[in-house]
């Protein structure tokens, strides 16, 4: 067997909150292989969006250990867990969190650029064009609608071409059509490179798709389940009817 | 990263900000300008001496002296063959005008002019403008005279009137409109005279003994001035230097650029102080800006930038915006020293001015940048704050900053402060003075303003009737960082303004006021011993009282303890801090140089020595005992002037009398108390040396109020040797003075308050997002525009109310210590410039403050409540 390419051991987070100490994460132990799909389900304040910041250094646990290709990182410096997320994690939020200054093709750019790769404009183009926004690259996200926001988000994740995704809820914001468009793209980009993706998400038929289902509750796993072996295409079916 | 990518994230940065940085760029501005106005404005008059320095000096050459040239000095031998030159004369005196038609049993009316008699070609250089247009030495007769045309308006004479000086008239054959080698910023005695040199012998003034100053003008031959120096040093070195000074046009004035360079920076930090309150605006702007960037940094931290990536992108944002700022301040700085000519005549010479002067620019846009930097990097550290967690949770807590960031940051801003303040200073200690004496005054008016804020937090506001106070209190008590910062910034005008025009009050006030009872309000000097029973008597007659008279002798110092004054003044030059323990702290301020060049001029000068069997009331022996060596000639030495020459007890002073070598020995010191105006002398010698002494008598009077004129215009008439000294109008020109300095300071801390309101409207601005949902809540609940209007009125009133009442507070305290420890003068409570303060910055705040929050007011309810679900 492969090495995981995540490995969360033991992993705890406590956050005080006014007199008293809020356990948002108690013990988690969870290894994700390179290439995998896993999904982590859970209702909200179950800890879903901690578990991501955790694993890709925003944030830093109370105790236990994450460790990226075998190597724990909660000890990194800022500028240390900077570099790590620049060459190893891409990231796609419910928010979509583009930077409001730059136009699309900018904030696709800026990962490349901050590689310092060759030739990062067709990169970008590229990319833009594979999320269907090829003619959008000089408009803001001010000018571009909700699932447009997404899908730029999704070619910035994508551009500098990271072994990690971490996406957090990336339908959340979206309406059911929108938001199956966005998955298929999603799902599809990962496809092709290979990447590892953890998916944070409420919704089951969102998690359907993946290879494995991590159900959160109180910080802790519930449970964890090997979804039924379906094509996409027929899960994307089964999200785009279920409601919410 | 690729400094290419850096620099084009830098400017993808700025995008969607810039419109946030019109008071980041007001702030700073105000300051440049007031920097870059100083700095042109001295360095073009630096600039106007050295291009009319031949014009200034109106010769190549000049020695000056207070004796005329050795007869025997040959400047052929010295290689100086086919050099022309003028001998120059002038001394003080007082000029009769006639008896008026109407009353002419009395003397007519008086004046102190400065007399100068040229024997020669005059000027060499530059233009001597006279009416009628004809040259000097036509004008010039053995009984003409040419006058300044003030002194004909002062006197009611005209051209071709009759004139006495020393007693014989002189036709009056022209008037001086401009003199090229007099600026009209220095201080002057009187108006000006011109006589020829034979006048000069027939009004007999330099026999009988008044003092002379004698000037040799030099102009070489076309092509000899590459040799200008050389042929100075030869001079020199002929011509003893304890004796005569010789100059050079090269030098351009030295004195009269050494004391424009001390105004200059005096005012220079004046300047910069409303650049540091600029500072505290752009700290202000920045922290505003940050906080709407939380989310984008958090999202670059995510992307991988790191933190030391982020900061500079930052910092380079301010310095961009530095920039822009600096550039806005030069043009207005430029502008200002443009038209501050044509607004002070008075007080800048516009005949010297050089408006482009590329050094102040540049050091408006490096201060100016350095400010935007420096002031910007507390707030900066915010950057390194920002979780990237939040870009999954808004309320992530921010990160700890390591200790040392936040001891660099204090560092780096410290140590630039002072870096600046020395710059401008032209001087490490003063420098560090001054930033320490700003960061007390800020410190003390935070702390005020914190003080106040707890204070009304207490108060029991629910009992306040009006609800527009009720809000503008409630708003005093949770002020929030930015209104801090800028009642500290306006605090810190209003107390350079308040201060400042206290202290000038005080001077004036002390200078016009009456004299002590008893001190004299004119002397008289150039008595000669055998007028003084008849000067005596006609004083006494006219109702002069408190008469003390002393004679006085004229010598130069030769030698002390053995060692010649020549000697002294190399190892002087050379160390000028050697074997002086007691040197006055005032020459450290000044530095080095100030202090070797006062103690210098002690040395060398002509010292007045009188004799007395007993020492005038106000003097007090400190060491020694007075005439207490039968066997030897002695005197007694002023403790401080002891002090500066390194004179003990015990030592011998030998003097050169007219030629006469004389040895005293120093047998007590002691201390005066100047501030008597009585007569007092650095150096007092036991009678019966110097009674054979050529001598004159000295006298200080004391005239009824009013008739200092009426005795001057009739002792002229009879002793037209004598030459009176009122007091008061020295004094007055002395205030004139002042009052050019004190008018510069106070329209510099003009300044200063202007970039304190441009702060408190920044902050305004920056809260408007807040206010907009205030006013909206509050129109909502049925409140009228004006109403709300009313109460943010109240809200920026009590703010700009407890900053000038903190900082006229903090000039009544400096003022009364530049007063009282300064000037060693009595305090005296003006109430006035309070009030005038308290008026001004509530007037200012409320302007300013509605101006900024002319937005908010216009916020419909329903826009804001809407944004705000």
């Amino acid at each position: 067997m492969t090495a995981p390419r995540i490995e969360l051991r033991h992993l705890t987070r406590r956050l005080p909150s006014g007199d008293r100490v809020l356990t948002i994460l108690d013990g988690v132990d969870l290894a994700v292989a390179p290439g995998e799909f896993v999904a982590v389900l859970g209702p909200s304040g179950s800890g879903k969006s901690t578990l991501l910041a955790l694993m890709a250094g925003l944030d830093r646990p109370t105790s236990g250990e994450v460790l990226i290709d075998g190597a724990p990182i909660q000890g990194l410096s800022e500028d240390r867990l900077a570099l790590l997320r620049r060459h190893t994690i891409g990231f796609v939020f419910q928010s979509f969190q583009l930077l409001g200054n730059l136009t699309a093709r900018e904030n696709v750019l800026l990962p490349v650029e901050l590689l310092g790769q060759p030739e990062p404009v067709r990169r970008a183009d590229e990319l833009l064009a594979a999320v269907g926004l090829a003619d959008r690259g000089h408009h803001y996200p001010s000018q571009l609608s909700g699932g447009e926001q997404q899908r730029v988000a999704l070619a910035r994740a994508f551009a500098a071409r990271p072994p990690i995704l971490l996406a957090d809820e990336p339908t959340g914001n979206l309406d059911g059509a929108t938001g199956r468009r966005v998955l298929q793209i999603l799902t599809d980009l990962r496809r092709q490179a290979g990447t590892t993706l953890v998916l944070v998400t409420h919704d089951p038929a969102v998690g359907a798709l993946a290879d494995r289902l991590i159900h959160l509750r109180d910080g802790r796993i519930e449970r964890e389940e090997a979804p039924m072996r379906m094509a996409s295409e027929t899960a994307l079916e089964i999200a785009a009817a279920s409601p919410g | 990263m690729q400094p290419s990518f850096y620099f084009r994230a830098l400017l993808r940065e700025s995008r969607g900000s810039r419109g946030r940085f019109v008071f980041f760029v007001a702030c700073l501005s105000v300051g440049v300008a007031a920097v870059v106005a100083v700095a042109g404005l001295s360095s073009s008059l630096d600039e106007g001496i050295h291009k009319e320095a031949r014009q200034l000096l109106a010769a190549d050459l000049a020695v000056d002296a207070s004796r005329p040239l050795p007869p025997d000095l040959d400047l052929d031998k010295l290689g100086l063959a086919g050099v022309q030159r003028t001998e120059i004369r002038e001394t003080v005196t007082v000029v009769a005008a006639p008896p008026a038609a109407a009353t002419p049993d009395r003397p007519g009316a008086s004046q102190l002019v400065e007399l100068k008699v040229v024997k020669g070609e005059y000027p060499f250089y530059g233009e001597l403008k006279l009416r009628p247009q004809r040259p000097l030495s036509e004008l010039l007769r053995p009984d003409t005279a040419v006058v300044a045309a003030e002194m004909l308006t002062h006197l009611g004479l005209h051209i071709g009137d009759t004139l006495r000086i020393g007693g014989q008239p002189f036709r009056i054959a022209g008037e001086v409109l401009a003199e090229p080698d007099r600026v009209s910023v220095s201080m002057t005695l009187g108006p000006r005279v011109f006589l020829a040199a034979e006048g000069f012998d027939r009004t007999g003034l330099a026999a009988r003994g008044s003092r002379i100053g004698y000037r040799t003008l030099i102009k070489l031959p076309a092509g000899l001035d590459p040799a200008l120096e050389r042929i100075q040093e030869r001079l020199r070195s002929v011509l003893p230097e304890t004796v005569y000074r010789v100059q050079s046009y090269r030098e351009a004035q030295p004195s009269l650029r050494e004391n424009l360079a001390r105004v200059e920076r005096f005012l220079g930090l004046v300047a910069l102080l409303s650049l540091f309150v600029g500072g505290i605006g752009v700290a202000q702007s920045v922290r505003a800006w940050l906080a709407g960037r939380l989310d984008a940094i958090a999202i670059l931290k995510c992307l991988g930038m790191r933190p030391r990536e982020i900061f500079p992108l930052y910092l380079g944002q301010t310095a961009l915006l530095g920039l822009a700022g600096s550039v806005v301040g030069i043009v207005a700085g430029a502008a200002v020293e443009l038209l501050l000519p044509s607004l002070f005549p008075d007080l800048i010479p516009a005949e010297l001015i050089r408006p482009w002067q590329p050094l102040a620019l540049v050091r408006g846009l490096g201060l100016g940048v350095g400010v935007a930097v420096l002031f910007s990097l507390p707030p900066l550290s915010a950057v390194l704050r920002v979780p990237p967690a939040r870009v999954l949770r808004r309320e992530a807590e921010p990160l700890p900053i390591h200790r040392w960031t936040t001891a660099l940051t204090v560092v780096a801003l410290g140590l630039g402060v002072w870096i600046m303040a020395s710059v401008q200073a032209h001087s490490w200690d003063l420098g560090a003075r001054f930033t320490g004496g700003v960061a007390l005054a800020a410190g003390l008016l935070a702390g005020a303003a914190a003080l106040v804020s707890r204070w009304v937090r207490r108060l029991p506001r629910e009992a306040v009737r009006s609800l527009s106070l009720r809000h503008g209190l409630s708003a005093l008590a949770r002020p929030g960082a930015a209104a801090m910062s800028a009642i500290v910034a306006l605090g810190l005008g209003v107390l350079v303004v308040v201060a400042m025009s206290l202290v000038q009050q005080r001077l004036t006030a002390e200078i016009s006021a009456e004299v002590p009872r008893d001190a004299p309000t004119a002397f008289l000097i150039d008595i000669q011993p055998a007028q003084w029973p008849g000067v005596e008597a006609l004083l006494r007659q006219q109702g002069a009282t408190n008469i003390e008279s002393v004679p006085v002798v004229m010598a130069r110092l030769a030698a002390i303890d053995g060692t010649s004054v020549e000697e002294l003044a190399r190892t002087w030059d050379e160390n000028p801090g050697r074997g002086r323990p007691g040197e006055r702290r005032e020459g450290e301020h000044e530095g080095a140089r100030g202090g070797q060049r006062r103690g210098r001029w002690a040395l060398t000068r002509e010292q007045r020595l009188t004799y007395l069997r007993e020492l005038p009331k106000d003097n007090e022996i400190v060491a020694g005992k007075l005439w207490s060596d039968p066997r030897r000639a002695e005197v007694s030495v002023e403790q401080e002037y002891a002090e500066n020459l390194g004179i003990h007890l015990g030592s011998t002073l030998r003097f050169d009398i007219q030629g006469v070598p004389v040895d005293l020995a120093v047998t007590s010191l002691r201390t005066v108390d100047w501030r008597t105006f009585g007569i007092n002398f650095f150096l007092v010698v036991e009678p019966g040396v110097l009674d054979k002494a050529p001598q004159q008598r000295l006298a200080a009077i004391r005239l009824p109020r009013g008739s200092e004129q009426r005795v001057q215009d009739l002792l002229v008439a009879s002793y037209p040797n004598v030459t009176v000294l009122r007091i008061r109008e020295i004094l007055e020109k002395i205030v004139k003075v002042l009052d050019r300095i004190g008018l510069g300071i106070r329209f510099l801390g003009g300044f200063t308050v202007l970039a304190g309101v441009a702060i408190l409207a920044g902050a305004v601005s920056a809260g408007s997002a807040r206010r907009g949902r205030e006013v909206a809540l509050l129109k909502t609940l049925g409140m009228t525009r004006r109403g709300v209007a009313a109460a943010f009125a109240v809200e920026y009133a009590l703010i700009g109310l407890v900053a000038a009442a903190i900082g006229a507070g903090g000039g009544y305290l400096l003022a009364w210590g530049v007063i009282t420890r300064g000037f060693e003068m009595r305090w005296q409570l003006q109430p006035w410039p309070f009030a005038a303060a308290l008026l001004a910055g509530v007037v200012l705040t409320v302007l300013a403050g509605l101006a900024a929050s002319l937005r908010a007011l216009e916020m419909r309810p329903i826009e804001v409540l809407r944004t705000e679900s």
